[in-house]
């Protein structure tokens, strides 16, 4: 019984990295609309930013707001991009898709050539800091309980942010439709710019919590966890927060479980095969669609 | 008198217009040696590839630094294949009509596409990181620097469980990647030998976080844990294992293909006072050891070679001892011919001297070279016993 | 011809295969990644027939053939009239499964991989004639009543139900075919390469594949021949120092026609505009 409740713990640990990852994830989908695979690739090359100014500064406010500009400023720099798709008449979501599976490549061979010579980084152990708790089996580091508080509290954020504030409708309002709300008078591009800054300090935040989590970051750990961020939205439904974070945290736990009492490699087939299962019965995802 | 001399005239021409045409014929034909190289500078190894080219290199500067191959400098040129099966094919397929030998492949995906490219078109090739499993299926096409598998590896994990008598179950993690699971089957060969229990963890090539396996590794109460992962993964696990009070380092064992840098930049001081295995012996005395330690360091910022990092420096030094012996001229129109050549002569090499080890060549697969055992003390590797 | 060309023709050989099997879904917006899961089946099916029983290759193509269509038509039922994004998750899950049976199966060469699949004489002409049949039956797709179907389908799936077209339908036919298709490249990779290994069939070749059908043009066969050629290139015909940045140089590539031209470099409109100069002339 103790190890299936270490397990459980652990299996927090892991979702907190999908829930904070399909957050940001569904948020470019809310404010944006668009599919931002590239997303994990953000928060992985903020974490070497965060890095880097650890490596010469040994400051962790530095790094911290290393992590948060490196990220404001990637995420700026991909808005030209999806807003030229976005403006198109026949606006398809596919491109957008495409487009941020490019922007993936271009970050990983970034960062496998030039970063560190392409090794992983990584992080002090002060930064992640001691164990909270620990008996027998059961272990919660405080880099495993920032990421899960901080992913409940940034869906929290977020959810309040977007559905009850007037930037929040704003921002839906020109995902749903740029003309429309041009029209109506809403500045598209001053929000759609600071629609991305917004995505740009989760992402940010998120890198800070990884690196206090995963005490390292390698240029392969988003393309590692890409998939399951996009499978978990889509299982959830996409664009929906408070399904990502139900979703996020039970794969999480999911996986732990299967990792922990079966063969390894199977853990990734039984966590795409449910998820498939949950998709090919309810298209729309379990807590339903936040967008069409 | 006079006939006899007249003889002894003709004869002294005879033998200097053979040894002319002799010499002509053995005359190098090449302004510079190239030797290519298919290694992986990009992609997950690239970490590895990054201290084989250089250890390459500097085997082929120091060549040059002393006269070359035959007078003539030697060049190494690296086709980088990363871990894609089609780049190497691609690559390999760019030096297979001109080389004399080539070097590499390196990730086993890559020398299974494009070693057969190579031996179909009469290439050798030396993909001298690789097992004896691998290399053995392109047989007389390449070589093996390891004994097979199944012989090499379990005296090392004899040996540790000796150092470490109170062991008698140990979990072992294995990656399913390459010829991994294979050494992995090997050590607990070594391990059952000395009666202990062995349990194997498998640990998925995408895993994340590690805490749910050691969970699951320390469930089984073992009295060591042996690591057959990638470096990255090695270093987490020790790592979760010290998170979780695991307080016998000596019974942690790394094997040699993790002792990469990554072990060490994640790792940090979780590592003191763990056990790995390799097969380089920092501690040598060798001169050219010595130095070619001294030059890494200065090009590693301080860090000491990898583990595989000697294996191509010894492969240029062989080669180079194959067209001096067999009198390679490098000449297109004995490009056949000299192939087979430096591959006879490679294969079957007696005391060949390597950077740190000498050794012979039987039929491409050598004798035993033995492994070193080490222990992780103030970050540095402290050897505490050898298998000959 | 050199070896280097040789190789270079193959590959793209392949890689035009496996990109007009993705192509041919998308023709009804299926972005249909089962197809790389289909090749691997395949591709291991052959090296199992070749060595270990012994069949000759031309058995080995049609059997691979028809095992690839198949099982993209059992998992057709499977997927029915989903949405998109819920036939990414598909073939993204088929991927995983393959890769790990194959890992788990010492018979299939486990993580070593499948070694010492025969040679086949004149491979590169068989290649040129599989991938000329191929193109001549998506040209026919293409300009038939189904093809046209196809193309009202992507434009506006609501509409095409009130016209009376059958997406689903379509759609299984198309995923079907596409099965064939990555079946028939599975059997070319496993007898030109010689070799299999498990991490070859995975979401990189997923992402290699997009890259060719998106920079060459999704809505015409075509330009998936031209932007396999020139993104096959890349390794070979640049130098080392640059050529190991591809993945570089392909997510710009990427990037830059999603943004400049995002129906891809040869799209119906460009053709149309070729068929009349060459008509005018």
């Amino acid at each position: 019984m103790e190890i299936v409740l270490a397990q459980i713990v652990n299996g927090f640990s892991l979702g907190s990295i999908y829930v904070l990852l399909v957050t940001g994830f569904n948020l470019m989908l809310l404010v944006a609309r668009i599919i931002q695979f590239a997303y994990p690739q953000f928060v992985v090359l903020s974490m070497y930013a965060s890095w880097a100014v650890l490596e010469s500064t040994n400051n962790i406010f530095l790094a911290a707001l290393a992590a948060i500009i490196s990220s404001i400023i990637l995420n700026l720099l991909s808005e030209p991009i999806f807003r030229r798709i976005n403006n198109r008449e026949n606006v398809d979501i596919n491109a957008s898709f495409v487009a941020s599976m490019g922007l993936s490549m271009i970050i990983v061979e970034i960062m496998s050539h030039s970063i560190n010579n392409g090794f992983p980084v990584s992080f002090p152990d002060y930064w992640g800091g001691k164990n909270l708790f620990s008996f027998g089996y059961i272990n919660l580091g405080r880099g495993e309980f920032y990421a899960l508080t901080g992913g409940i509290i940034l869906v929290a954020i977020f959810f309040y942010l977007l559905y009850h504030t007037h930037y929040g409708r704003v921002f839906r309002a020109i995902a749903e439709s740029r003309k429309t709300a041009k029209q109506v008078g809403l500045a598209v591009l001053k929000s759609s710019i600071l629609s991305y800054l917004v995505a740009g300090i989760l992402g940010g935040i998120i890198a800070i919590l990884f690196s206090m989590l995963l005490g390292s970051a390698s240029p392969w750990l988003g393309e590692s966890v890409a998939l399951k961020v996009l499978a978990v939205s889509i299982t959830a439904g996409l664009g929906n927060l408070k399904g990502g974070l139900y979703v996020g945290l039970s794969l999480g736990i999911l996986e732990s479980l299967a990792v922990g009492f079966l063969a390894g490699s199977w853990a990734n087939v039984i966590a795409f095969v449910l998820m498939l299962i949950v998709v090919l019965t309810k298209p729309e995802g379990l807590f339903g669609a936040a967008i069409e | 008198m006079r006939n006899l001399f007249k003889i002894f005239i003709f004869s002294l021409i005879v033998v200097v217009a053979f040894s002319g045409v002799s010499f002509a014929q053995n005359e190098v034909k090449v302004e510079k040696w190239t030797i290519p190289f298919l290694n992986s500078v990009t992609g997950p190894i690239a970490s590895i590839g990054e201290y084989m080219s250089w250890s390459a290199k500097y085997a082929a500067r120091e060549i040059n630094a002393n006269g070359g191959i035959r007078g003539k400098d030697v060049e190494i040129k690296i086709y980088d294949t990363g871990v894609e099966p089609d780049k190497g094919i691609k690559q390999m397929s760019k030096v297979v009509d001109d080389a004399l030998v080539v070097m590499g492949p390196v990730p086993e995906a890559v020398i299974m596409a494009a070693v057969p490219l190579a031996a179909r078109n009469g290439l050798f090739s030396m993909p001298v990181s690789t097992s004896y499993e691998y290399a053995q299926k392109y047989f007389p096409w390449t070589l093996s620097w390891y004994p097979p598998t199944d012989e090499k590896l379990p005296p090392i994990t004899e040996l540790w469980a000796e150092k470490n008598p109170e062991m008698k179950k140990v979990v072992q993690f294995v990656e399913k990647w390459a010829a991994w699971p294979g050494m992995a089957d090997a050590h607990q060969i070594g391990l059952e030998n000395k009666n202990v229990e062995v349990e194997n963890i498998e640990v998925p090539q995408n895993m994340v976080t590690f805490d749910s396996l050691v969970v699951k590794a320390l469930s089984k109460n073992p009295d060591g844990i042996l690591l057959t992962t990638n470096s990255d993964k090695a270093a987490k696990i020790i790592k979760q294992l010290e998170d979780r009070g695991w307080k016998d380092k000596e019974n942690i064992l790394v094997f040699s293909s993790a002792d990469d840098t990554p072990l060490y930049t994640i790792g940090g001081k979780a590592l003191e006072g763990i056990s790995i295995y390799n097969y380089i012996n920092p501690n040598s005395n060798n001169p050219r050891w010595l130095k070619f330690k001294e030059e890494y360091k200065k090009d590693h910022d301080g860090k000491a070679p990898g583990s595989l990092a000697t294996n191509y420096y010894d492969a240029v030094y062989m080669i180079k001892e194959a067209i001096e012996n067999k009198k390679i001229t490098g000449d297109p129109a004995k490009l056949e011919e000299e192939r087979k050549m430096i591959r006879d002569y490679t294969r079957n090499v007696d005391n060949f001297e390597g950077i740190q080890l000498t050794w012979d060549m039987n039929e491409g697969v050598p004798g035993s070279k033995g492994a070193f055992l080490f222990k992780i003390i103030d970050g540095e590797k402290k050897l505490i016993g050898e298998v000959k | 011809m050199s070896i280097t060309f040789n190789y270079f023709i193959g590959f793209s050989f392949i890689y035009i295969l496996m990109a007009w099997a993705i192509y041919l879904p998308y023709r009804v917006k299926d972005l249909h990644f089962l197809t790389v899961a289909t090749m691997a089946v395949t591709a291991y099916f052959s090296g199992v027939a070749a060595v270990n029983w012994g069949w000759p290759f031309y058995l080995v193509l049609i059997s691979g053939i028809l095992l690839g269509a198949l099982i993209s038509y059992i998992i057709s039922f499977v997927i029915g009239d989903v949405p998109t994004f819920t036939v990414v998750i598909v073939g993204i899950t088929f991927i995983f499964i393959t890769k790990t049976v194959i890992e788990n199966t010492d018979y299939l060469g486990g993580t070593m991989g499948f070694f010492a699949i025969p040679a086949v004489d004149n491979i590169l002409l068989i290649m040129t004639g599989i991938t000329l049949v191929i193109s001549y039956f998506l040209y026919m797709i293409d300009n038939s009543q189904l093809g046209r179907a196809a193309s009202v389908i992507f434009a506006d799936k609501k509409m095409a139900y009130s016209l009376g077209i059958k997406p689903k339908r379509i759609g299984r036919l198309f995923q079907t075919i596409s099965g064939g298709i990555a079946g028939s490249a599975g059997v070319l990779y496993a007898y030109f390469t010689g070799s299999l290994f498990p991490d070859f069939f995975s979401f990189h070749l997923v992402g290699t594949l997009m890259t060719i059908v998106f920079i060459g043009g999704y809505s015409t066969m075509w330009g998936i021949i031209f932007s396999a050629l020139i993104l096959g290139g890349v390794p070979i015909l640049l130098p080392s120092a640059v050529s190991s940045w591809k993945n570089l140089i392909y997510g710009v590539l990427l990037v830059s026609v999603i943004l400049i031209k995002p129906d891809g470099l040869i799209t119906k409109k460009f053709l149309w505009k070729i068929k009349n100069k060459i008509k005018g002339m």
